[in-house]
């Protein structure tokens, strides 16, 4: 159908609509014209997706100048392929309507590992080692000694992107990995270098989080983006968490040895240089003199080495002379290895700011700061002369340096943490220094400042106001969308009490009580004699899980569930329990039935979806709180309260509520899905646990369902179950929650529309 | 009919069937039921014919038993010694239950096999009404290639639905306390099936050691005393029996893990697109000498050994269609080439799934089925005849057309030979609808012509004849005796069908006045027959003489 968001003619591929999609475009809309940045949460599996794409794609084509790209940030593989193909069905869409071939190119980028098509490289398994030998066929010098010696290997599809890719644009369309790999196996060319070069002239590119977050990939990969685009990120509830990560650094005594090994290769490669080729040093040392920025020619398959501190923070000038010679750098570099392993020689727990750390450093052996915020430059620099090829070997030494760097540019937003030993382990000696961000902002801020509208959108942003804070930004729109249900086809229920009247609960002081575990254990018995086809159950930890397992097999309780259904559990390999997944899937699809034991914070509670028949139920065990032991943690919560004035136990319980609506969530997917939500343990009853759901949970969440025992769960399930087994038609639908364009038109549509988004 | 002359099983007195009191007999094929002082047996059954027994409840006054026949039938004896009626009967019952579930199988199942499949087809409904009730060919003769045809060609629709496994079956044997230190395990006929279906090692190490080394007994006391059973005892180290099961289990796993899941959507190892490097992120990377140890804990052991049994539990189900397609996969092995051309579709149709909205889209979506094929090769090529081929090169087509564009280029109409202007009149005329060489055209369909019962009754006599004619073919090449005799049969049966079916419709057509002919070709196939019949006969004649 056609809409009329405000004036602004937008396709859009289905025939119907629900109202919070058009209410989703309105909102995107006014955030798009005012220019400025958006939160917006919508409920998991009413579209999201596809109103974003419409609606951007609307205003790329009415405003080609305004907004020239949109760049789609999405958390996972499957979910870019996901998003690709809607986009593929939005253009096919607007192909049939206007019956003109649109000249739009969308692409998705991934890592080496999904596009390579080179038989040996792409037969690798990990994508560290496709990085490694990819570049091993490709830098720049390698391709160089090929033309004097043609028995080098090289990697053709490279070769033939050199040659050709960059003269002919790739032809406008729709491509998700696969449909590059088959370009590029056609035309001879690398798919993943032609999908790098591409997205720098294509209309709408979907790649992952790292891309635009990670500086150490985002430097090489999203420099040359242009200002005036649209930026999404989907799935943003663990947003800052991204952006933490990708600026954190952990050196163990492991990483030390290794990087000491590391620099005794580069010392004689350098002798070796210096026998054979001393010319080559001397240019490089005169180019760092000149502070000249390497040609940025021909380069981009030197990928691995990048500065990970912002693009706005590194220094305009020339390596200070102190590390400007292969010999003194690689000096300079082993007195900064034995300081910090003489800092891991600790029998107790250290904690301090980033200046702290390099006063000490200077007072102790003498390292300024200045030769400090080159290391990672000069490393590069020094590596790419000595022409190393296996990069994947230097990994440790290029992690010392870029905390060298890191340390030495951020004195504010860091901590650092060192540890002799594992809380769990106090007898075994495992030091490990944390250099720890703490301030999600500081990742993400050149992302606000350089795009016009940077849109933030999830199923699950409870509560909105949180994220602008931590993350240190203004939006111009802050809404919540709820979902519009001609039948309540998710059932929130808080069990609070087992039928003993004994409460459940995680909490700590109750968690290894007897009555509780097998109070857990009966619900879930009571529930999979109840719940068609598949329940997801997720525990708080895997230890926790572990536990109740093991005590719920001595009860026998396990067995009395395997009477009802076969029971599948996430363990903490992820092929193994990939195997368990797909078995579980299968197990539903058959009718047998199962249950998926799994873990909050786990890869599947934040990747996999379980629509329809593989979750009609999911059951929350406990409040999934993170664990507040670690002292990162703790540095951080300071942090926070210090900075932003949000206290601990407010972030806490929005970080433990935010996994259990992500949890609770993956069970529905559209208005023809169904499925209960069991949170099981009494203090979601409290208001301010409550009321950090997202809103389109919290609002089917009635008084009477606060605190009941398992048997009023079992009745309300049993009825609520019934009545979803009732045939649903589309008539049932229609008018309420799901929109001909006539129906959307009229007068008291439009104002009961306007209802659906709450503003913050 | 007396008893000596079949093996008596089992003789029971006093039983009462009908108020009458009489004896029992339990012999090798059937069961009989004599009153006293007679000579003869009143009731007699067959263990064929029996569905089922049942017995009357243990608190009940009269101790009874029912047989309950395929017909619905059921006969009742009342087991009326005052001692020892109890064990009469239970020693009656115990004999039957060993005894009808092996004349069960045999039942009646071509029977119903038959009888399944006219109910189901239709055609060859009225293919038998027309062969058989006609008494063109007899029954057997019709059904000879039938049945095992049918068999090649579904060998599943024949066979029952097997009974899936429940998943809590271990749980069935829980042990109970006989009282004095000692465990008693049930363990049912259902539940060692169970066992052997779900995990082959141990069916395989009771065929291994069954009865030779141990007896059923042993076997099992020793199942269920072993770390196998128990997984999550910490593991004594003794090697017993079952440790090589538990290494096969073991092993099984791990390649269910190596090879890895197909649906793409689940694989959480690819689910990262960039993880970060070693080293990075806050999240401590938990190192690995301890994770070591804790794996080995009996939680994670009983973890695993859910997952493997649930899997093991869900295969049990499905090996059946495994085994076939595994033959079938084996078979296609030679190329590999056709995995890998179906390996997109999967991530694509799963792609689709996850992104479709039923309730958005308009109603009259077609679902497409997707093509299911074994060998896409024969699809897109056909069946073709291995030959040394000519293959026309690219080279070849360039320059033949070439030289006929050089040839259209030099063509010149040699105006002079063409025909008069009245010839070329007279033969467009001719060409013309209505003209002298255009009465084909204005034919009418036929199907508009002939009536529709007519039409219906020359269907049938097109499939009756097929068949005939095929049975009649299948005879060639004629190498056996038997052979010979079904083909001088079949011929005679193909004359009988010209003779009863053939020649009374056509004498049915002509009395409508229909001018076409309908059965010229019926009656060219019928000849073709008839001449190979002649030539075959002719030259056994030769080689007799």
């Amino acid at each position: 159908m056609k809409l009329n968001i405000e004036g602004l003619l937008v396709y859009f591929p289905y025939d119907y609509i629900y109202p919070e999609q058009y209410s989703y475009m309105l909102e995107l809309k006014r955030t798009l014209d005012a220019k400025g940045h958006g939160v917006l949460e919508m409920p998991s599996g009413t579209g999201k997706t596809i109103s974003l794409l419409s609606l951007i794609v609307a205003y790329q084509r009415a405003f080609p100048l305004e907004v020239t790209k949109l760049i789609y940030c999405s958390r996972t593989v499957p979910e870019i392929e996901k998003v690709v193909e809607e986009l593929r069905k939005l253009m096919e869409f607007y192909a049939k309507e206007t019956g003109e071939e649109s000249s739009f190119l969308a692409l998705a980028l991934s890592s080496r590992k999904n596009l390579c098509v080179h038989p040996e490289v792409s037969s690798l398994r990990f994508g560290k080692e496709v990085d490694g030998k990819c570049h091993s066929l490709t830098a720049s010098y390698i391709r160089a000694q090929r033309h004097s010696n043609p028995s080098v290997p090289t990697c053709h599809f490279y070769e033939g992107f050199d040659a050709l890719g960059r003269q002919v644009p790739i032809p406008s369309g729709i491509y998700n990995l696969d449909d590059l790999k088959a370009f590029g196996r056609s035309k001879g060319w690398c798919p993943y270098y032609l999908a790098r070069y591409s997205i720098l002239h294509a209309n709408i590119v979907v790649y992952s989080y790292h891309y635009l977050l990670d500086p150490k990939i985002a430097d090489l990969v999203s420099k040359e983006l242009a200002k005036k685009s649209v930026v999404v990120f989907d799935e943003a509830h663990n947003i800052d968490n991204v952006c933490i990560d990708s600026m954190s650094v952990n050196i163990t005594r492991r990483t030390l040895d290794r990087s000491q090994a590391n620099m005794e290769t580069l010392q004689s490669t350098i002798q070796k240089i210096k026998e054979t080729d001393a010319a080559k040093l001397k240019e490089e040392y005169s180019r760092l003199v000149e502070g000249l920025k390497e040609a940025n020619v021909a380069r981009e398959t030197d990928v691995y080495l990048s500065n990970p501190v912002l693009p706005d923070e590194i220094l305009q000038e020339a390596v200070p002379g102190s590390i400007r010679t292969a010999e003194h750098f690689v000096g300079f570099m082993k007195r900064f290895l034995e300081y910090l392993k003489s800092r891991l020689r600790i029998q107790h727990v250290v904690q301090e700011s980033a200046p702290q750390f390099l006063k000490d450093i200077f007072e102790k052996v003498c390292i300024d700061r200045k030769p400090l915020r080159f290391c990672a430059e000069r490393l590069r620099s020094l590596l790419r002369t000595l022409e190393i090829a296996d990069i994947a070997d230097f990994s440790p030494i290029t992690l010392i340096s870029n905390f060298a760097t890191l340390v030495s540019t951020y004195s504010r937003g860091f901590t650092i943490i060192i540890e002799p030993f594992e809380d769990k382990t106090p007898t075994i000696a495992n030091p490990v220094l944390h250099f720890s961000c703490m301030d999600p902002s500081i990742a993400i801020k050149p992302v606000f400042e350089r795009f016009q509208s940077v849109i933030i959108t999830s199923g699950t942003l409870s509560p909105l106001d949180i994220y602008p804070r931590i993350l240190d930004f203004r939006p111009v729109t802050m809404a919540s969308f709820t979902m519009t249900l001609a039948r309540t086809c998710l059932c929130p229920l808080i069990v609070g009490r087992g039928n003993d009247q004994v409460a459940i609960s995680s909490k700590f002081e109750t968690r290894e009580d007897f009555a509780v575990i097998r109070n857990y254990g009966n619900l879930l018995l009571e529930l999979s004699a109840i719940v068609p086809d598949g329940i997801v159950a997720f525990f708080t930890s895997y230890v926790y899980m572990e536990n109740i397992v093991a005590s719920w097999y001595e009860q026998g309780i396990l067995e009395n569930i395997q009477r009802n259904k076969l029971i599948f559990i996430e363990t903490p390999d992820a092929a193994e329990t990939s195997m368990a997944l797909e078995k579980y899937q299968e197990a539903c699809e058959n009718g047998r039935g199962a249950i998926l034991l799994s873990v909050a914070r786990g890869k599947v509670s934040e990747g996999i979806d379980f629509v329809h028949h593989y979750g009609r139920a999911v059951v929350m065990f406990g409040v999934p709180y993170v664990y507040t032991q670690s002292r990162i943690l703790k540095a951080r919560l300071e942090y926070l309260r210090d900075q932003f004035q949000i206290r601990e136990n407010d972030f806490l319980t929005f970080d433990a509520m935010r996994h259990a609506a992500q949890c609770v969530g993956r069970a529905i997917r559209g208005k023809t899905d169904y499925g209960l939500m069991v949170f099981a343990d009494k203090r979601y009853a409290r208001a301010d646990k409550r009321g950090k759901l997202p809103r389109w949970i919290q609002e089917h969440i009635s008084d009477g369902s606060l605190n009941l025992t398992i048997d009023e769960t079992v009745q309300l399930s049993k009825h609520f179950l019934r009545q979803m087994a009732q045939p649903f038609r589309r008539e049932d639908q229609l008018g309420l929650s799901l929109l001909t364009l006539d129906q959307l038109q009229s007068e008291e549509m439009l104002e009961r529309i306007a209802q659906i988004a709450h503003q913050v | 009919m007396s008893a000596s002359s079949e093996e008596v099983l089992l003789v029971v007195k006093k039983v009462r069937q009908k108020k009458q009191d009489g004896t029992l007999y339990l012999m090798a094929e059937r069961i009989a039921w004599g009153p006293d002082g007679k000579d003869r047996f009143t009731v007699s059954h067959l263990y064929a014919d029996i569905r089922c027994q049942k017995i009357s409840p243990d608190g009940k006054a009269k101790i009874q038993l029912q047989l309950v026949l395929h017909t619905g039938e059921s006969t009742t004896f009342h087991f009326a010694s005052e001692s020892n009626a109890l064990r009469d009967r239970d020693a009656t019952k115990e004999l039957l239950q060993q005894l009808l579930p092996k004349f069960k199988k045999k039942a009646n199942k071509e029977l119903e096999e038959k009888n399944r499949m006219l109910q189901e087809d239709p055609v060859l409904f009225q293919l038998y009404k027309d062969l058989v009730v006609s008494q063109v060919i007899s029954a057997e003769e019709f059904w000879a290639n039938r049945l095992s045809m049918n068999t090649l060609d579904h060998p599943l629709s024949g066979s029952k639905q097997e009974v899936g496994i429940s998943a809590a079956f271990l749980a069935d044997i829980r042990p109970q306390t006989d009282g004095c230190n000692g465990l008693r395990y049930n363990l049912t006929a259902d539940i060692i099936e169970s066992i052997f279906r779900t995990y082959p090692a141990v069916k395989q190490k009771y065929a291994e050691n069954v009865p030779h080394n141990l007896t059923e007994k042993e076997f099992w006391t020793r199942f269920f005393q072993s770390h196998y059973f128990h997984r999550d005892r910490i593991s004594t180290g003794l090697q017993d029996l079952f440790s090589e099961c538990a290494k096969q289990d073991e092993k099984g796993l791990k390649t269910m893990v190596v090879q890895g899941v197909k649906n793409p959507l689940v694989n959480l190892l690819s689910l990262e697109d960039k993880s970060l490097d070693e080293g990075y992120g806050a999240a401590v990377a938990p190192s690995t000498s301890n994770t070591n140890k804790v794996k080995e804990n009996s939680n994670s052991a009983i973890i695993k050994r859910f997952n493997h049994h649930s899997a093991m539990v869900l295969a049990a189900g499905l090996r059946k269609q495994d085994a076939d397609q595994a033959s079938e996969t084996s078979s296609v092995d030679g190329n590999s080439r056709d995995s890998d051309y179906f390996k997109p579709p999967i991530k694509k149709v799963k792609l689709q799934e996850a992104i479709e909205y039923e309730d958005l889209e308009r109603e009259n979506r077609q679902k497409t089925v997707t093509l299911n094929l074994k060998k896409s090769d024969r699809y897109f090529h056909g069946p073709v005849p291995v030959q040394s081929q000519n293959y026309t090169t690219s080279q070849d087509i360039i320059n033949s057309v070439n030289y006929i564009q050089q040839e259209m280029a030099n063509y010149k109409p040699s105006l002079i030979q063409v025909i008069s202007s009245s010839s070329a009149s007279s033969a467009i005329a001719a060409l013309s609808p209505g003209g002298v060489l255009m009465h084909a055209g204005v034919q009418q369909a036929i199907n508009q012509m002939v009536p529709l019962d007519v039409q219906a009754e020359l269907k049938h006599l097109y499939m009756a004849a097929g068949e005939l004619l095929r049975h009649f073919w299948s005879c060639f090449p004629v190498n056996t005796p038997f052979l010979e005799e079904k083909l001088v049969k079949m011929r005679s049966n193909l004359e009988r069908f010209q003779l009863t079916k053939l020649c009374p419709f056509q004498e049915k057509v002509q009395h409508q006045h229909l001018s076409i002919n309908l059965t010229g070709h019926l009656e060219e196939m019928l000849q073709m027959a008839y001449n190979k019949f002649h030539a075959w006969q002719n030259r056994h004649m030769l080689r007799k003489t």
